[in-house]
């Protein structure tokens, strides 16, 4: 257990330590609300239950800033540590196994929360999105746990791909999810074949739940099982990853 | 050497670890990459504080036996015991300490300095070494402010070294740890590792240089194409591998017999100077007595372990003979 409390540390101080990056993953969904913001009036309702465009780009942001934060802190870092061999020295130490996968995700899980408040703090200073304090507590969490499967996506890419492919499975997951799952645009206005595939992606699910708390209901059933199934789905596959390369002896 | 008993948990390093016994057993390991075949059958014990080099050219399953002994993935048939335990026990008990081939990378997490490295390594560890002594082996104290990512490939091998001894391990694993070192950091290298296993430890290294293993290991086991094909000391492989030399001027003429004498396992000409490989040079000098050879200028070498390695994994000896690489 020890063990583990000095690993989390450590990797919490290698975080703090590389302040561009947080800078970078902490300032880019800001950035984009201000940008989006007037695309539309920001009044104009978009979505059911009377969500306005300034609310929705909200929790879309929100979510998009998991998506970044998650693909980054895991993806592409996990993936030069593996090719520079500090995985693997990890591994003839006595720290637990399974640790190294669980404080990575931990730690893109962390790296989201300031991403998620910063939007919160910006939307109503900047788009006067108004809640109850209660409101905003549930909608801070909610949308810290939708991140989780883009956290573990973020670790599972980093097993999969080298340095070099990192970068571009990053790139084109944070589009297709960002995109597709209507976190630029809202769904709704999307042709209906997509607005049907937009069902499938766990983006499309993180913010519907975060729109729910928005409109004062509890986020549907359909959304968390959906997140429920990407979690243990990827985190199976991060498992059987991590498994089969021990086989080969690469981790 | 420092007193062994009575120190506290966690103080000092707790002196050097139990002698006698054994540290390593590997008994009919063999290991497959799909279809090919990397260990056929290794059966060999090495016992607590022997130095031992392990050594074979590129391919010959070094690493493997390295990674299969860390347990980082499990042979397919056979059993491998270290330090009376399964590998991965000993590794998850800190008893075992390694430097590992870090292939493109220097094996270091970029952008954290090399003193909160070193912090990691001792918190992972229950009873780590004396955190002075183990910057003072390993020469990193200059280091200890600057971060992974600006460290020359020989100051980031003392880091990983000094991780490797942190834990304070019984066991210490090196996967060709000098590959990157010029001949100077080499020798305070090998120094370095000389401190650790005077105080009773076993050290086991992967080598393709040949005067590594002689000159550092108390025992030399030579791996080809994934099977053992020596084990002893230097001295031992060398008069294993039959060799001896015997170099001398013939007189023109007197040629034609040298490959009759006794002993002689074969015979190289270059111009007046005949090499005559023997494996019994005394025999074969009184040999070329008797049948009256004119010769001149005669000298016996051992053979150098180069060509003990060589002749042993059946490879042809490069010219030069006695390059170290």
């Amino acid at each position: 257990m020890s063990a583990l409390l000095h690993f989390g540390r450590f990797e919490m101080l290698r975080l703090i330590r590389s302040w561009k990056f947080l800078l970078i993953t902490v300032g880019f969904p800001v950035t984009f609300y201000m940008l989006f913001l007037g695309d539309r009036r920001s009044g104009e309702v978009v979505a059911a239950g009377s969500v306005t465009w300034r609310e929705y780009l909200m929790v879309a942001m929100c979510s998009f800033g998991c998506l970044v934060a998650g693909l980054t802190a895991g993806g592409g870092r996990l993936a030069a540590e593996r090719v520079g061999g500090w995985a693997r020295q990890l591994r003839v130490t006595p720290l637990p196994t399974w640790s190294y996968v669980m404080v990575k995700t931990a730690t893109s899980m962390l790296v989201m929360l300031p991403v998620i408040v910063l939007v919160e703090v910006v939307s109503a200073g900047f788009g006067d999105v108004r809640l109850a304090a209660g409101r905003w507590i549930e909608l801070t969490l909610v949308m810290w746990v939708t991140g989780l499967p883009f956290a573990e996506l973020g670790v599972l890419i980093g097993f999969v791909a080298g340095v070099e492919t990192a970068f571009p499975v990053i790139t084109a997951l944070m589009f297709v999810l960002g995109y597709f799952g209507g976190l630029f645009n809202p769904v709704s206005a999307m042709p209906s074949p997509l607005r049907t595939a937009a069902h499938l992606l766990p983006s499309f699910h993180g913010a519907a739940a975060g729109l729910s708390v928005v409109n004062g209901r509890p986020a549907g059933l359909s959304d968390w099982l959906t997140l429920a199934g990407y979690a243990v789905g990827l985190s199976a596959l991060v498992a059987w990853r991590h498994r089969t390369e021990e086989m080969k002896g690469l981790a | 050497m420092r007193a062994s008993s009575g120190d506290q948990p966690g103080g000092a390093g707790a002196g050097p670890p139990p002698v006698g016994g054994e540290a390593l057993a590997f008994d009919a390991v063999s290991h497959w990459y799909g279809p090919r075949r990397v260990l056929s059958s290794v059966t060999l014990r090495v016992a607590r504080g022997e130095t031992v080099a392990l050594l074979g050219p590129n391919g010959a399953g070094k690493s493997t036996m390295i990674s299969l002994m860390l347990g980082l993935f499990a042979c397919r048939t056979g059993t491998i015991r270290v330090l009376g335990t399964g590998p991965r026990q000993a590794v998850k008990a800190g008893r075992v300490g390694a430097m590992l081939q870090t292939g493109s990378g220097s094996g270091l997490p970029p952008g954290v300095r090399v003193g909160s490295l070193l912090d990691l390594v001792e918190g992972l560890h229950r009873r780590p070494a004396d955190h002075h002594l183990v910057v003072e082996r390993s020469g990193i104290g200059p280091l200890l402010d600057r971060r992974t990512d600006r460290l020359s490939g020989g100051q980031a091998q003392r880091v990983r070294f000094a991780m490797a001894i942190a834990g304070n391990p019984e066991l210490l694993f090196l996967d060709e740890p000098t590959s990157a070192m010029d001949v100077t950091a080499q020798r305070e290298f090998w120094a370095m590792i000389q401190s650790f296993s005077d105080e009773g430890r076993t050290t086991f290294f992967a080598t393709h240089h040949l005067r590594e293993a002689d000159r550092v290991a108390d025992r030399v086991i030579v791996l080809c194409g994934g099977a053992v094909v020596a084990d002893g000391a230097g001295a031992t492989l060398k008069a294993a591998a039959g060799a001896r030399r015997i170099s001398l001027h013939v007189h023109p003429g007197d040629e034609a017999v040298l490959d009759s004498l006794e002993g002689v396992t074969d015979v190289a000409l270059t111009g007046a100077v005949a090499t005559i490989d023997s494996l019994d040079p005394d025999a074969t000098v009184r040999d070329l007595v008797v049948h009256n050879v004119r010769f001149c200028n005669l000298e016996v070498h051992g053979a150098d372990l180069e060509r003990a390695f060589f002749q042993l994994t059946g490879g042809d000896a490069p010219p030069g003979g006695d390059q170290d690489r």
